[in-house]
Parts: structure tokens; sequence; C-alpha cells
């Protein structure tokens, strides 16, 4: 303890050089704790649009239709799920469950007059979509009603890219074709209702969505493909999906319960994308604090070699040495840290209010507000980050003087 | 002032090891296509409760010697008996333990740790040695007020002049009660008269204390106090005067 006061005076001795050197640290841990932030900020965004965008945070599905562990919009073939009323009845009572919406998904063949296209069709339960906090992106007209429309009434929404290749605009009148659960073909009138967008190109050059009545109406089936449920939090996935899996353990036919994270692999390759970029700028900015504060610190051992030789002289061990120098160096990585945060909390703060307009993220389509998002674990990480930089720049000033020789040391002037 | 009398630890010159037994002591240091023979060739056997000078010129080998007998440093040959153990195969945890315990110095621009009051600097000895808080504040007061500084405890060094700064280097030196005292040039850095008293301060503190004493000095008014003056040149001793005597003359 009598040691790290006097490493603490010792740092007083050249407040010009401390204060810089605090400085150093302090903007190394704003550094830090920006980028951080700038880095869950995308993260949770990405998250939070893919979720939101319809694919919830869990999905309940047939065993057998995820064998390759694909993503569903990838899933050709008939909509498997029987007998799927109850179960959704269980999970909808489960916590955390907003709701479990049933989702049909087919191929088909759409039309307008002469033109055709192949699309991929999600019919779902727009009421429930809306109470799972999905988000539908209206280009123009309408969404989908919720109650089930009845024969003849039956309405689509076309993706940005395939209304502009079929031509079609709010209030056409379209033929989709798709293929029965035996094996036949089937026609469907159904009338846009409105244009949207997925986020994504590609998907909305392929994408129609439906009420699930129409589809199953069409396909002459009431089985669905999958249950798709939104939670309350996307944090607690992992708990309600591990309760999940206890509830279906031995149902047969076998139901296998995919997480969001799964479901979009794209969210996996911007993860690590930014993760890339966090770890080059952390080990800039560590580099540069270690480098810079290692040099401090060796100067102010050179300038006090004499005084070291005394304190050896009088019978402080080598160990006790080294633990001088060592706490002066933890002393500016603490303070240095705290001061950091301090004034990092203030930036956050000031750069969460300037209400910034972000360029869309990778293979999406519209911008964002910048809203750096600093969890409070972040301020004691970046104590520790620059307490272990800090250890690591003492390590030269520190093998320096626990290797002086006493008598040279004295003798230094 | 004091009178000599009695140490407080009963002492037996002829039976107890000596505290110092040096033989053919040699010190070279190497610089770039020079050498310098430092010592060459030192036979030296101090006894308990001893008031030694160690006289001689600037660059005669005074530090160079001090520096084997306080384990400071390594001869290229012979060797140093502390107490009848040799100090060449001490380990270094010995080592420090032995600067800890049995040895105190006393420097010529003192050496105070600057970012330490003096109490601070007094106390620090027995800080590192572990000792408890009671204990390291009566023997630190009892230091202080021994050199005569027990109003001056709670200032830093740079707010002290040079005597006061050497009394508490003397006070540190003392306060863990070591065997021996070894003292390079203490009153260099001082007045005459300001040096006069600090040689007084270590005169009454072998007379009282019963501490033995190795100076190393060339200042005449220091070398006539002693009662033993071991004369140096070019690393060999030339004369050694008075050895036997038991006490410093002149003690006011
Ligand atoms: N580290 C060293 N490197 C080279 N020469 C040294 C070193 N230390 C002492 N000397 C030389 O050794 C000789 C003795 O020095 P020293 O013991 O300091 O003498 P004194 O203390 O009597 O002045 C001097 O010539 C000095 O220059
Ligand atoms: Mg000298």
């Amino acid at each position: 303890m009598k040691f790290a006061v006097i490493a603490l005076r010792n740092l007083a001795r050249n407040r010009r050089r401390t204060l810089l050197s605090l400085l150093i640290v302090a903007a190394g841990t704003i550094g830090t704790l920006l980028t951080a932030g700038f880095i869950r900020f995308s993260f949770e965004g990405l998250r939070e649009a893919i979720i939101h965008g319809g694919i919830g945070q869990l999905e309940v599905v047939p065993r057998s239709d995820v064998a390759g562990g694909e993503s569903s919009a990838e899933r050709p073939g008939i909509p498997g799920m029987q007998d799927w009323q109850e179960l959704r009845n269980g999970i909808e009572a489960m916590p955390h469950v907003l709701a479990a919406g049933a989702i049909v998904q087919f191929t088909g063949m759409l039309s307008k007059g002469e033109r055709s296209a192949a699309v991929i069709a999600v019919a779902n339960e727009p009421g429930r979509e809306r109470r799972m906090r999905f988000e539908v992106k209206l280009r123009g007209g309408t969404g989908l009603p919720d109650a089930p429309p009845s024969d003849g009434e039956d309405a689509i929404l076309l993706g940005t890219v395939l209304a502009r290749s079929l031509g079609a605009e709010a209030g056409d009148l379209l033929t989709l074709l798709g293929i029965t659960t035996d094996g036949t073909l089937n026609a469907l009138d159904l009338r846009v209702a409105g244009l949207i967008t997925t986020g994504l190109q590609d998907l909305d050059s392929r994408i129609v969505k439906m009420h699930l009545a129409s589809a199953q109406r069409l396909l002459g089936t009431q089985n669905i493909t999958s249950l798709v449920i939104g939670l309350d939090d996307t944090a607690r996935t992992p708990e309600v999906q591990a309760e999940l899996d206890r509830r279906l353990r031995g149902r047969e036919p076998s139901l296998a319960i995919v997480d969001w994270k799964t479901r979009a692999p794209f969210y996996g390759q911007v993860e690590s994308l930014y993760l890339g970029i966090f770890w080059f700028l952390g080990s800039v900015i560590f580099v540069l604090v270690c480098l810079s504060t290692s040099n401090t610190l060796m100067m102010s051992v050179m300038e006090r070699v004499r005084e070291i030789g005394t304190l050896l002289a009088i019978g402080t061990s080598r160990a006790q040495v080294a633990a001088i120098i060592l706490l002066e160096a933890l002393w500016l990585g603490l303070l240095g840290a705290l001061a950091g945060d301090l004034l990092g909390i203030a930036l956050v703060a000031a750069i969460n209010g300037l209400g910034i307009q972000m360029p869309p993220p990778p293979g999406a389509t519209g911008g964002i507000e910048l809203r750096l998002a600093t969890a409070p674990g972040d301020f004691a990480a970046t104590v520790a980050l620059m307490l272990v930089i800090l250890g690591i720049a003492a390590a030269v000033p520190v093998g320096m003087s626990v290797r002086l020789r006493i008598a040279d040391a004295l003798r230094h002037v | 002032m004091s009178e000599p009398h009695a140490p407080r630890r009963p002492l037996d010159p002829e039976s107890a090891p000596p505290i110092f037994e040096a033989s053919g002591l040699r010190k070279r240091y190497r610089l770039g296509a020079f050498t310098i023979e430092a010592l060459r060739g030192v036979d030296l056997v101090v006894t308990r409760g001893e008031f030694v000078v160690v006289a001689g010129p600037s660059g005669c080998g005074k530090t160079t010697l001090f520096n084997l007998l306080g384990a400071l440093d390594g001869p290229d040959s012979g060797s140093v008996l502390f107490e009848g153990s040799d100090l060449g195969r001490q380990t270094s945890g010995e080592r420090t333990l032995f600067l800890r315990r049995k040895v105190g110095f006393v420097f010529q621009s003192f050496n105070l740790i600057p970012v330490l009051t003096a109490y601070e600097n007094v106390e620090y000895p027995l800080r590192i040695d572990g000792l408890g808080r009671a204990e390291r504040r009566r023997r630190t007061e009892e230091a202080l007020a021994s050199v005569g500084l027990a109003g001056r405890m709670h200032q830093r060094p740079d707010q002290l002049s040079g005597g006061e700064r050497q009394r508490v280097a003397l006070a540190r030196g003392l306060v863990h009660d070591p065997r021996v005292i070894l003292a390079d040039e203490p009153t260099a850095n001082l007045d005459s008269t300001t040096g006069a008293e600090i040689v007084d301060l270590l005169a009454r503190t072998n007379t009282e204390r019963g501490t033995t004493f190795l100076i190393a000095t060339h200042d005449p008014a220091v070398i006539e106090r002693s009662p033993r003056r071991i004369r140096l040149l070019d690393g060999r001793v030339i004369a050694d005067e008075g050895a036997g005597a038991r006490r410093p003359g002149g003690v006011r």
C-alpha cells in the first residue's frame, strides 16, 4: 500500500509529463469506447432489422425441412407442419413470447397479362405480425388487412423490383399459379394491395406476401411451413429456445427450433466484418498507447537511476522496486481510463444527441440514425484494458530498473 | 557532552568475530581500452564498536572499498567477511536482508527519497522490513530525536537545509539499529561548521549506541577527530594509524 502512495507521488513530480500520459490513455479509452459503441450500434440495428423484417427470434419447423440448416427463404416444397394450432397456443402462453405467427412459404408463378415471374410467396397473419412488432416497409399502396379475406377478395403485396419488372401497381389484378399438396396446378386471382421492400435488393425481385388464408386456399391445405415466434427481448432468445426445446422433445413428427442467427447467415458475415474493424482499430490504439506510455515511464526511470540505487542500497528488494514502477504505470492506466470514461460518456451523449444520419449497412437499402450503443460493461472493460496496456508498457522500464547494478546506479548523476 | 560509556550490546572484541575482515581485495574498472585498478589488494580488519576513518585523495578507491564492504558490489578477487560470514557467498535474498538489517549507509549527497517526508524517509527501512506500526513510530521518532530533528519531521527533503538532510540520512541509516554504518564523504557537501556538527553526531552515536562507523573522507577536520585512520592511496592501504584505539576524540 505504501508503494502505491510512493508511486502516486512520483507521478506528481513531473506533472506536465504525467498529464500528457493521462491524456494519451484517456484518448485511447475514448477511442475504444466510441468504436465499441459504434460496432454495437451496427450489430443491434442490423439484428433488430433482420428479426423484425419477418423472421422473428425463433422459428419452429419440421425437422425434415431443415436437414441442411439452410434459411427458410431457400426452402422449397409443400407446407409440412400439421396440427399446429394447439402447439401455437402453448407457445403464445410462454413468458417473453409476443406471438407465434403461422407462415406458409411456397414458390409459384405470378403473371400480369403477358408477363410472368417466378416468385417466393410468404403467407402470414398480419395481425400477429404486428404483435410481434414486425415491420412491413410499404413503398406504395396499403398493407394486408388483418382479417382473412373472403373468397374472391385475396390481396397481395409485391417486392418493389418485382412490381417494376411485371409492370404492376396497387389495384392491379394478378394471377398466381401454385402446386397444391396433391400435386395439381391451381390458380388464384389476387389484387395488388401495395409494394414492399425487404431491405435486400435480391429478395425484392422475387418476394410476394399474402394472407395465410389465401395461401391455404391456393394450395388446398391447412398445413403450414413454420411458426415464427416474436419475443419481447432478443436477449431472451437462448432461454426461450431452451424451454421450447424441452417442450418439443419426443414429439412426432419431430420439430426443429431455429434461431434468427442461423436463419440469417448474412448477419454473421457483417458481424465478422465489423469485428475485424474493431480489432484493427483496437490494436492501433493498443500499440500507440503502449509505446508512448512505455517511453514516458522509461524516461522517469532514467531520471531516477541514483534514487533507485539508493532504494536498493537500503534494502529494498528488486521485486519491490519493480512494484513501484509497475504501480506508477497502473496508476496512469487507472486514472487515464477513468478520465477517458467520463469524457466518453459525455461524448457519446453528445453524438447521440446530434442525430447523425448514417449510410445503409452493407446489403441494406435504407439509412439509419447513428446512436452509439455503449454498455455499462464497456467502462469497466476499458479500465481493465488500459491496466493491461500499461502493465505491458511497464515491462521494459521495470526490466531496466531491476537489472541496475547498485554501485553503478549510485554513481549515476 | 557525553562521556564514553558502555555500549548497549556487551562486546568482547577478543572473542566476537570482527565486523569486517577484508583480505586481498582487488577491483578493476574497464573504461573502453583502459583498465583502472581501483583497489590493488586491500586487507582490513574492523572490530565491533570501532570508529574508523578511511582517508585519501579523490580517486584513491574509498567509494569502491565501501561498496565492497557494504555488499553493493563484488570484488574481482579477495573476500569480505562480515561477522565471520562471506559476503561473496550471499544469495540475492540474503544480500537484501543484509542491507536491510545489518548495515546503514550515509552518502555524500544525502540520497533521500524526495517524495517522502523526513519522517517517512527514516521510517522507510522499517516498513520494507515489515515492522508493526507502533514499533515503527517509536523507532522513527527516537531516531529523529537522536539526530536533533524531532521538530522538522514532516518536511520534504527539498524544504530542509543540507545539514538537516544529512541528519535525516543518518537517522535513516540508524533507525534499524545496524551493526555498522558506512558513511561515504558525509561532510563533503556541507560547510565546515555543519560538517563538524555531523561528525559530532556520528561520534556521539558511536559512543552512545556502540554502532561501528567507517567514514570515507579527505576532510582533514574529520580525519583528525578519528581514533583510527586508514590511509588509502592508489588502491592500497599505505598506513593504518591508531589501530586498536577505541573512541573518537574531541566529542563535545
Ligand atoms: N564505474 C566505474 N567505471 C570506471 N571507473 C571507475 C568506476 N568507479 C570508479 N572508477 C574509478 O576508480 C577509481 C576509484 O574511484 P573511487 O572508488 O570512487 O574513489 P574515491 O571514492 O576515493 O574518490 C577512480 O579512478 C575512479 O575514476
Ligand atoms: Mg568517492
